[in-house]
């Protein structure tokens, strides 16, 4: 499979999945921060459950768009072991041409509305 | 409780988790927990709000995440496409239902037969026997508590010993209340009527947790002080709206309650009708009030006259072992205090109110029969499930091209089992529905069924949540059971043979529905001809020479002047009244007094001992007596063998005299005159002044035995039975007797008023019941046995269809075919009818007690019964049949 159909295999990503990449942008987090993360980004909008989250974190594992990272071991608070996830390649890259589609089509709804 | 709510949230939401898949939760199941934690700690899901909300979230969750994980990625469906599934199949299935209107009405009639059958059963037994107190709090927390005397584990306690559990055993119970039955004369602007009431502690609805509906309840601490101070009384809800017609100003009247003024101070809630499970008393008293109901005898200061019933309300932080413990000390003081009361009492039994059923002594009994009961319906609804199935699967051979098709159109088997399983469910629940139709109108009948015996009699039997609970749920696995088999069969078949119409034999399947159905004829059978006994045996019962004359003559009528505060002299003055004015009376040609009546199944017996007669070892020497006033001897129509009856001046002053009867004579004094012979007994000799013919004394069915009759005149009861012999109309003569019960004293209730003929009723009541029961039962099961009868017959027809269309086409006449199938039915029919009698033989031996006729075999039942139901087999296979002999020829082979 070529990396072209791969990724349009995973696109148009879900408005969950994109905000959950978003929150990966920066470096890997645990699940709950991810949960939370999303959260803030979308203003609460998107509120995840653990059984929620952990579908998701488990199909996008399935399709490639994130992987288990290891336990960068700072959790301070919470010794406890966690599971990390990053961003994959295709996860970039599928983040990268979604939120240019998004752009897209967000600046022409502005031109129309004349804004 | 803030502090314990998440955790079991937590505790539930770990089990909750099994709903995911197994592979996923072996991936995150500690992910997921870890995630749980942490939302619990975030500030909006802390305390109780919070924990609610916390419940919302995680139930929204789930509800998102389940099917989500079920699905594998690639699967398009989701839950919308589930949810579209779910409607297509209803619709078709609803379609499929109104198609074949004569297959419906034959599965659901039978499904909702076995299911009503269960719900109305499980209606009584939960009712009679599962049921918490209805209208009480808490009911968990109630126990019984009993005296445990050697050989009596559930003993009644005395007014002053349920107050000294009540006073020494506050570490335990929060409260202790207690109570007793008593026959009242109720009297309230002119009307007077007897009834049986309840008499309470003053905290009896506080340890109930019962508030009044109106008015208030009684007051502890005020109206268990000062015996015969405070004349209050609580009305029932029901009383209160047949009596006073809901009349909200009620409280504060006045009543009659055994000729003494009580004011009404409350009406109870309509939910709560009092500790017993089959009556409803509609008045309460305060337990101070008791020597003014029965000022002959007083209740409050007897230790040693148990007639109280104790309930008490465990404290939160006590358990029945503690409370045994409690118990067991204060007997142990008891015992120092008042040595002579307590030197046999061994201990207190507890017993958990909602383990009590009817009375903690019938326990096992009740249970065993419950029991016997639920797996007699059960092992019913079971068959009605395998007709079912039958019915399904005879229908499958028709739908097998549409399986096929569905399947090689690439339709998944779990999508067609689906299907199918809707279809099922949906029978299930429209049977479900009917069923628990027919058993609202069968706990009806038996919430309405009043023994022959007045009383306050209340079954609380309905359908209530519990009921449909279990209907719900007995109509779902019954759907279940029988749509699962044709299901899978349905989904199985080998595509290509199937389109063609080709049909694979299963010989195995259909000799199990086979014997299934002789299984059937043969219990149905068994069961009918067990009724039809029963009923034969009431029959018999009418030729049974009850020892008088004609009952239908003879009318009878209760009265307790006792009731209305009389004593003994003013009492004794009534009776003799009421015995002049009735002879006097035109139309009744004797009139006597008895203690009660003959045949009311229950009757004293005392030991005797006859000079010159030696007891062999074991030998029964108490024997069954009453007492009788003169003329009832006369009145009853009681043969006289030898000597005199009784007279009025058979009184304390004269000498003792007693009649017997003839059985009694031939075993103390055989080949001898028995007059003027000694009977010691009582601490007294008697004489016998006269021998009467031996009759029935407790019921029709018992074997001859000894009887004595002592003078009524030499004892006192207040309450008396009076017997009348009518010449003329005898609901004229019990019309004339209340005239003048009434005449004497307005107030005074009669009752128990009826011809003999009537009252021997109850003592066919056992009987009437059984045949009654068993007759359902057995009428279910023809049902049942036919419809079993009919669905495998035409599923083998549909099985046969080329076989038998051959044969037309070879020139077997359509009678012939006609003949070939009904045949095969009938001989189905017949080998269940023969195992049926072998077993009706059998158990007609082991019922001979109850029955009322020389032999259990009786020829009717036993011809008549198998007829008609060969008739209905007949019926069930020519259906089948006269499809199989219209069979075209030419379709049945080309669809091959």
């Amino acid at each position: 499979m070529t990396d072209r159909s791969r990724l349009e295999a995973v696109l148009p990503l879900s408005p969950t999945a994109f905000h959950m990449l978003v929150s990966l942008a920066d470096g890997p987090r645990h699940g709950y921060a991810i949960a939370r993360e999303v959260e803030d980004l979308t203003e609460g909008r998107i509120v995840m459950g653990p059984g929620t989250l952990y579908g998701s974190l488990q199909r996008m594992t399935a399709s490639g768009l994130i992987e288990e990272a290891e336990n960068p071991g700072d959790d301070g608070l919470h010794a406890r072991r966690r599971r990390y996830y990053r961003m994959t390649r295709l996860g970039s890259a599928a983040l990268r041409s979604e939120s240019e589609r998004l752009l897209r089509a967000a600046s022409v709804a502005q031109e129309r509305l004349g804004t | 409780m803030t502090d314990e709510r998440p955790d079991r949230i937590r505790g539930a939401y770990a089990r909750l988790l099994g709903l995911y898949p197994q592979a996923f939760r072996e991936q995150y199941a500690d992910e997921l927990l870890q995630a749980f934690d942490d939302r619990r700690s975030e500030p909006r899901f802390v305390g109780t709000v919070g924990g609610w909300r916390l419940v919302l979230f995680l139930l929204r969750d789930f509800v998102t995440s389940v099917p989500m994980t079920h699905h594998r990625r690639n699967d398009r469906r989701g839950v919308e496409g589930i949810m579209n599934d779910i409607l297509r199949d209803l619709r078709f299935s609803v379609r499929m239902l109104l198609k074949n209107p004569m297959f419906t009405i034959a599965a659901v009639t039978t499904l909702a037969l076995g299911i009503g059958l269960n719900a109305a059963t499980f209606s009584t037994v939960y009712g009679l026997l599962l049921s918490p107190l209805p209208g009480t709090e808490d009911p968990d927390e109630l126990v019984q508590i009993y005296r445990e005397w050697p050989g009596i584990e559930y003993g009644s306690v005395s007014v002053p010993h349920y107050q000294d559990i009540r006073d020494r055993t506050e570490g335990v119970f929060d409260d202790v209340a207690s109570w007793y039955l008593e026959p009242l004369s109720v009297a309230s602007d002119g009307r007077s009527e007897r009834t049986i009431g309840m008499v309470v502690s003053a905290n009896f609805f506080q340890t109930f947790g019962v508030q009044p509906a109106l008015g208030r309840a009684f007051i502890p601490g005020v109206e268990d002080r000062d015996p015969g101070a405070h004349a209050v009384a609580v009305v029932s809800h029901g009383f209160w709206e047949s009596r006073f017609g809901a009349d909200p100003g009620v409280v504060g009247r006045s009543i009659s309650l055994n000729g003494h003024p009580f004011e009404i101070v409350g009406v109870a809630p309509a939910d709560f009708d009092g500790p017993v499970n089959f009556a409803a008393p509609p008045i309460y008293v305060p337990l101070m009030m008791a020597n003014v109901l029965t000022p002959a005898f007083n209740r409050l200061e007897a230790r040693g006259s148990n007639s109280m019933n104790v309930v008490a309300r465990l404290r939160d932080d006590a358990t029945l072992d503690r409370a045994t413990e409690r118990l067991d000390a204060v007997l142990l003081q008891l015992r120092e205090e008042y040595p002579r009361s307590y030197e046999n009492q061994v201990g207190h039994t507890v017993v958990l109110q909602r383990d009590a059923g009817i009375h903690p002594s019938f326990g096992d009994a009740q249970r065993g029969m419950s029991t016997v009961m639920m797996v007699v319906v059960g092992l019913l609804l079971l068959i009605a499930c395998v007709n079912v199935a039958n019915l399904f699967l005879a229908r499958a051979r028709d739908r097998q091209r549409e399986m096929g098709i569905r399947l090689s159109m690439g339709a998944s088997r779990l999508r067609i089992i689906q299907q199918l399983l809707t279809e099922s469910l949906l029978f299930s629940l429209v049977a479900g529905a009917a069923g628990l139709g027919l058993a609202n109108v069968a706990t009806g009948f038996l919430a309405n069924f009043r023994p022959p015996i007045d009383g306050p009699w209340a079954f609380n039997v309905e359908t209530n949540s519990a009921v449909l609970w279990f209907t719900a749920s007995v109509s779902l696995a019954a759907g279940f059971i029988f749509g699962m088999a044709p299901a899978l069969q349905s989904a199985k078949p080998d595509t290509v043979s199937a389109i063609k119409g080709a049909s694979s034999a299963r010989v195995g399947r259909s000799r199990a529905s086979s014997a299934l159905v002789v299984a059937q004829v043969a219990l149905s059978l068994l069961l009918l001809i067990s009724s039809g006994i029963f009923l034969r045996s009431l029959q018999a019962a009418t030729q049974i020479d009850p020892g008088f004359d004609s009952p239908r003559n003879l009318v009878m009528a209760s009265v307790d002047p006792g009731l209305q505060g009389y004593e003994e002299a003013r009492s004794r003055a009534f009776w003799d009244r009421m015995l002049d004015e009735v002879s006097a009376l035109p139309e009744v040609s004797g009139v006597g007094l008895a203690v009660v009546a003959p045949l009311s199944l229950g009757s004293s017996d005392r030991t005797v001992n006859v000079p010159g007669y030696e007891f062999a070892e074991g030998e029964r020497a108490s024997l069954h007596y009453t007492y009788v006033s003169e003329g009832y001897v006369e009145a009853m129509g009681i043969e006289l063998a030898e000597g005199r009856s009784f007279t009025r001046q058979d009184d304390e002053n004269g000498p003792p005299v007693m009649i017997v009867n003839q059985r009694f004579a031939d075993r103390f004094w055989p080949g001898q005159s028995a007059l003027g012979k000694i009977v010691e007994t009582g601490g007294r000799e008697w004489e016998v002044i006269g021998v009467v013919e031996t009759g029935k004394y407790n019921s029709l069915g018992e074997d001859p035995t000894e009887f004595m009759y002592f003078p009524l005149r030499i004892m006192f009861r207040s309450d008396r039975v009076l017997v009348a012999r009518a010449e003329g109309d005898p609901q004229a003569v019990l019309q004339r007797v209340q005239q003048i019960v009434r005449a004497a004293d307005p107030e005074m209730p009669v009752y128990d008023v009826r011809t003999m003929e009537d009252h021997m009723g109850i003592a066919l009541l056992p009987a009437r019941l059984a045949g009654s029961v068993l007759g359902i039962f057995g009428l279910l099961g023809l049902t049942l046995a036919a419809v079993g009868i009919y669905g495998v017959m035409a599923y083998s027809v549909s099985q046969r269809t080329r076989e038998l269309g051959i044969r037309v086409a070879l020139g077997a006449d359509r009678g012939s075919v006609l003949q070939l199938v009904l045949g095969e039915g009938l001989r189905l029919a017949a080998l269940g009818t023969l195992i049926g009698l072998g077993g009706a033989l059998a158990a007609a031996q082991l019922v001979r007690g109850l029955l009322y006729n020389a032999s259990p075999i009786d020829p009717i039942a036993f011809t008549l019964v198998p007829l008609t139901l060969l008739g209905v087999a007949a019926l069930a296979v020519y259906l089948p049949a006269r499809r199989a002999a219209r069979v075209d020829p030419i379709g049945a082979l080309k669809s091959e």
